[in-house]
């Protein structure tokens, strides 16, 4: 049983592995350049994955803290805190990207842009879900809390991307090539997401093994004592 | 429907005797407010224009920190001399204890800000009587009390609750806290009150949003 | 050319933090399975 997880587990790495080195060659190498956006398209294969992943991933927080309330099975807590150590690292590669695009692109590293600003503070909700854990008296208080935060998180981010939305009404939308984009980007784009989504995956499921591994080593040393 | 409206009641009258009694919020979080107040004046000169453009962000600067202070001491209260485990055990469902609190919390925080707007309005040297600031701080703070309510009680069992209050706090609070400033910010400049209509919408729904569903959660929150 | 020394540090920087990231894992996924194991015959010897 072991080793087919194993395998399995293998396999998913190498398609991976080469789905990631294909579109880092179609982001680097076989994507010309876009007319209005030039070279900056390139940062964009990265940008917009990340940025994807970060809501995906706390989407799972979420829908996994609505499911560990109610069914009270610590595999959907388990599952929801790897995703959301998981999407945190991925919520500050769409920072990162995001921010040094615009700078590349506007000229300023910073601006109140409705998704900018919404994936900052989906990045300060991570932070808040994972520290109230840490900083619980107890895990399984902790857990608990968490899942509360990630619920009011989850409702409260599209009214943040509203309220910017309606905040940004007054300065020109940024007009980011929308929808008539090439289809030799959108390919890219699209071999770029699939990669991107492949690894979230394969992060989360070990994260969700070394946690639970982690709780075996902690009940082994329970009986030890 | 009265008996829930009596039962809610109680829980606030309780809070308002203690509060009476050692005056314990109110007055610290007021003294408070005007300093971040005061702060603010010497930062910046009262006699210039961008002050105006200004202010609205420095008010809401004050009452989101007053409120997180008097919150998060609320709730320590409740949970140092072992109270809220009492106020648990009354036969009350736990969406009860919840409005209590926020109703309470609310009272509190609206107190406050009554007291610190007349000094803000003088500090920055705005028209003295405007009325409807009062209406975007009445919606703001009910936002601000019904999210407060719940990750006050969460922050109180945590073992760095002065810091872990805000962490949980401001993310969230951030559309109220964006909406507000925008709708202050058109009525000092003395736009008529429609153009900040989409904002006050915006903070009605968020109101409305985050009552009912801390009124849900709160359970998980308290539940030994 | 500006634009491609922020391509350049993008892309440095993605690539670190997902090495480093993997390579946090498989370090800590070897410390745990090292316990597991040490703890096992711990348990094995208290029999």
């Amino acid at each position: 049983m072991k080793d087919k997880v194993n395998m399995w587990t293998g396999v998913a790495i190498l398609i991976a592995f080469v789905l990631m080195a294909v579109a880092l060659y179609g982001a680097l190498v076989f994507s010309p350049e876009e007319k209005q956006l030039g070279n900056t398209i390139r940062i964009l294969y990265v940008h917009v994955p990340s940025a994807w992943i970060a809501l995906v991933a706390f989407g799972i927080v979420s829908l996994s803290s609505v499911l560990f309330l109610w069914k009270r099975n610590l595999k959907w807590d388990t599952l929801a805190r790897s995703s959301a150590e998981v999407g945190l690292i991925f919520t500050s590669l769409a920072l990162i990207s995001g921010s040094i695009w615009a700078r590349s692109f506007w000229g300023w590293w910073w601006t109140w842009d409705p998704r900018l600003t919404s994936t900052l503070i989906l990045w300060l909700i991570y932070l808040a879900y994972l520290m109230v854990r840490s900083y619980a008296t107890e895990e399984s208080r902790g857990a608990r809390y968490a899942a509360v935060v990630a619920i009011i998180g989850f409702v409260d981010v599209p009214i943040i991307y509203l309220t910017t939305r309606l905040w940004n009404l007054a300065h020109p939308p940024p007009t980011v090539a929308r929808g008539a984009l090439d289809p030799i980007f959108v390919w890219v784009l699209m071999v770029s997401l699939a990669a991107f989504t492949l690894l979230y995956i394969i992060l989360l499921t070990r994260t969700v093994e070394q946690k639970n591994l982690q709780r075996e080593i902690d009940q082994l040393r329970q009986s030890l004592k | 429907m009265s008996e829930y409206l009596g039962k809610v009641g109680a829980i606030i009258w309780k809070d308002i005797l203690s509060e009476l009694r050692t005056k314990d919020i109110v007055t610290s979080v007021l003294v408070f407010t005007v300093l971040v107040l005061v702060i603010f004046s010497f930062a910046f000169e009262p006699e210039s224009e961008v002050i105006r453009l200004l202010s609205g962000g420095i008010l809401w600067v004050a009452f989101t920190f007053a409120g997180m202070l008097g919150l998060s001491r609320s709730m320590a209260v409740e949970t140092d001399k072992g109270s809220l485990q009492g106020l648990l055990l009354c036969p009350v469902d736990r969406d009860v204890i919840f409005m209590g609190k926020m109703a309470a919390s609310l009272l509190f925080m609206l107190l406050v800000e009554a007291a610190a707007m007349p000094i803000f309005l003088i500090l920055f040297n705005l028209p003295v009587f405007l009325p409807s600031l009062a209406l975007v701080a009445l919606l703001a703070t009910i936002g601000f009390a019904s999210i407060g309510t719940i990750f006050s009680t969460i922050a109180a069992n945590t073992k760095a609750r002065e810091i872990m209050l805000p962490i949980l706090f401001i993310p969230v609070a951030v559309p109220v806290i964006i909406a507000a400033v925008k709708a202050t910010e058109v009525i000092i400049l003395g736009e008529p009150l429609s153009t900040a209509r989409s904002w006050l919408l915006i903070i009605a729904a968020f109101d409305a949003i985050f009552l009912v569903l801390s009124a849900f959660l709160f359970e998980f929150a308290v539940e030994e | 050319m500006e634009n491609l020394g922020y391509l350049f540090a993008i892309y440095t920087i993605v690539w670190a933090v997902l090495f480093g990231y993997v390579w946090v894992l498989l370090l800590r996924q070897k410390q745990l399975r090292r316990e597991l194991e040490s703890l096992k015959e711990a348990l094995r010897a208290k029999k």
